[in-house]
C-alpha cells in the first residue's frame, strides 16, 4: 500500500510501485484535469506539484511519492490564485484547443508563486517545459504577465 | 492484478546498501531517464526487469560541501535545488540553466545523469572539464573513479551491483580562476536531447594559457576529450595565434567521429562541434567565472 496526499486528503492505492503518478490521478482517482501528451517528460501536459514543486505525472513511479503532498489543477481550483490566473487567460485569449492548459497552468503557478513579477523572458523558460500545438504561446504569455499585474501581493505567501 | 514487482524504498542509505550487497537491483533516483527507457503503453507501468530500489529521498545523498578545495555534490541533487544551492559555481549554474525545463530540473538529478551515461548526457562535458571524479559507496566501503573511467560507453557505467553513486567530486574547484562555458546545440532550447554539446574550461596566468581543457557530447559514445591536444596549448599566449587555433581545430577534426540518427547528421555534429571550438579559442577575454 502507498499511501500520500491527494489534493489535500490522504489516500492509499494498491497499484504498482512502477506505475505512473498520472495514469493513478486519471484512472484510479478519475481526476482528468491532468492530460497525457507525449508521456516522456516533453510537454508539460500532465504537470502537478509534488511537495509545491512543479514535475511531470507521467515520469513518477508512485512508489517514490509515498508520504507526498500532490496537487493536481482540480486541488487548486479554488484557491484566488487558480481565479487570477482562469480570468487573465481568459481575457488575453490565451486558450485554443485547451489540451495544454492544465499544464500551462499549473507551471503558471508554479512560476509566479517563486518570482511574483517575472520578465517575459522568465516567463517564457518558466512554460518552457510545456507545449502547446495551437502555438499560442504568445498570448499565454501575455495572460501571465496579466496575471501577475491582476494578482500583485497575491503570489508570495504561498 | 496478477503481476507482482519488487520495490524498495528504505529510509537510510545503509539500509539500502545492504539490501543492493544481497540483491541486485535496478536503483531509481528521479526516474526522469529509467521511466521513459522502459515505457509502456497508456495506463501500462513501465517493465522493469529487476526489483527497484528508490533512493531519491535519501538525505544522505543530497549533502553538497566543500572539503579543502573540493566540491561534493550528493549524487540525489535535483538540477533544482543545484541551482538554489549557496556554493555552487555560478558556470555550473548557468549550464545547469540549459538543461531540460524547469519540472524535470524539480526531479532529474546529477547522479542519474552519470549513471544513465547518454552519449548526449547534459552535465557530461562539463563534469569531463572539471576533472570530476564519483564516489561509489557499498557495505565494503568507498571508492573514487576518475569520471572518464566510470563512463564506459553508452548506458555502461564501471558500478559494481553492490555500488551507490553517492557523491560527485569536482577536485581543486575553489582555488581556480578558471573560465568555463558550455554549449548545447539541440532543436529547442528546453527538453532537448543535445545534438552537439560543449565544455570548454581555460586558466590564464599573466597572458598565458595555464591550463585548458574541452570535451564535446554527443559526437562520439562518450565525451570526447583529449589531453594531448590541450597539452599543445599550454604556455601559449592570449589571444591565441590564427596557427596554434588551426592546428587545435585540425586535431580535433580527426578524433571526432559522430554518428547520423534522428536527432542530427554526422556532418552538422562535427561542424557545429569544430565551430563551437573556434568560437571558444578565439575568445579575446577570458575572464574567469568562477
Amino acid at each position: 500500500m502507498i499511501k500520500f496526499t491527494l489534493n489535500g486528503r490522504t489516500v492509499e492505492t494498491d497499484a504498482l510501485p512502477t506505475a505512473r503518478l498520472l495514469d493513478l490521478i486519471r484512472d484510479e482517482f478519475e481526476l482528468i484535469g491532468t492530460k497525457e501528451g507525449c508521456g516522456e517528460g516533453e510537454c508539460g501536459a500532465c504537470s502537478v506539484f509534488v511537495n509545491n514543486l512543479l514535475q511531470n505525472s507521467c515520469l513518477i513511479p508512485i512508489g517514490s511519492i509515498e508520504g507526498a503532498d500532490i496537487q493536481t489543477i482540480e486541488g487548486i481550483m479554488e484557491t484566488q490564485q487558480f481565479k487570477i490566473l482562469d480570468e487573465s487567460y481568459s481575457i488575453a485569449g490565451g486558450v485554443q484547443c485547451g489540451y495544454c492548459i492544465p499544464g500551462m497552468v499549473m507551471a503558471s503557478a508554479a512560476l509566479l508563486s517563486k518570482n511574483p513579477h517575472p520578465t517575459e523572458a522568465e516567463i517564457r523558460e518558466g512554460i518552457s517545459g510545456n507545449l502547446c500545438r495551437c502555438t499560442g504561446y504568445n498570448m499565454i504569455v501575455d495572460a501571465i504577465n496579466l496575471a501577475a499585474k491582476k494578482g500583485d501581493g497575491l503570489w508570495q505567501k504561498k | 492484478m496478477a503481476e507482482k514487482i519488487t520495490a524498495y524504498r528504505f529510509d537510510r542509505l545503509d539500509q539500502t546498501l545492504s539490501q543492493l550487497n544481497k540483491e541486485d537491483c535496478a536503483i531509481m533516483a528521479g526516474g526522469t531517464d529509467v521511466m521513459v527507457l522502459h515505457k509502456s503503453r497508456r495506463g501500462v507501468p513501465p517493465k522493469i526487469p529487476k526489483p527497484i530500489v528508490f533512493i531519491d529521498h535519501l538525505f544522505e545523498l543530497k549533502q553538497v560541501y566543500q572539503n579543502h578545495q573540493d566540491l561534493h555534490i550528493g549524487a540525489c541533487c535535483t538540477y533544482s535545488e543545484l541551482l538554489e544551492h549557496p556554493i555552487i559555481p555560478l558556470a555550473l549554474k548557468n549550464a545547469i540553466k540549459t538543461i531540460a525545463a524547469p519540472a524535470i530540473r524539480n526531479r532529474g538529478t546529477l547522479g542519474g545523469n552519470i549513471c544513465n551515461a547518454s552519449p548526449a548526457g547534459d552535465t557530461l562535458p562539463l563534469l569531463y572539464v572539471y576533472n570530476a571524479k564519483v564516489l561509489l559507496r557499498s557495505v565494503n566501503g568507498d571508492r573514487v573513479v576518475d569520471i572518464s573511467d566510470f563512463i564506459q560507453g553508452p548506458r555502461k557505467v564501471q558500478r559494481l551491483p553492490n555500488e551507490i553513486l553517492a557523491e560527485i567530486i569536482l577536485p581543486s574547484i575553489f582555488e581556480e580562476g578558471a573560465h568555463v562555458v558550455f554549449e548545447k546545440v539541440g532543436n529547442r532550447n528546453a527538453d532537448a536531447i543535445a545534438k552537439v554539446s560543449f565544455a570548454g574550461y581555460i586558466r590564464i596566468n599573466d597572458a598565458r594559457i595555464e591550463d585548458v581543457r574541452f570535451a564535446f557530447g554527443a559526437v562520439g559514445p562518450t565525451m570526447v576529450r583529449s589531453i594531448d591536444i590541450e597539452k599543445k596549448l599550454l604556455g601559449k599566449t592570449i589571444p591565441l595565434a590564427e596557427a596554434n587555433i588551426t592546428q587545435v581545430v585540425a586535431a580535433f577534426d580527426k578524433i571526432i567521429k559522430p554518428i547520423d540518427d534522428q536527432r542530427s547528421t554526422a556532418v552538422y555534429r562535427k561542424n557545429v562541434a569544430l565551430n563551437l571550438l573556434r568560437y571558444f579559442l578565439s575568445m579575446k577575454q577570458n575572464q574567469p567565472n568562477e
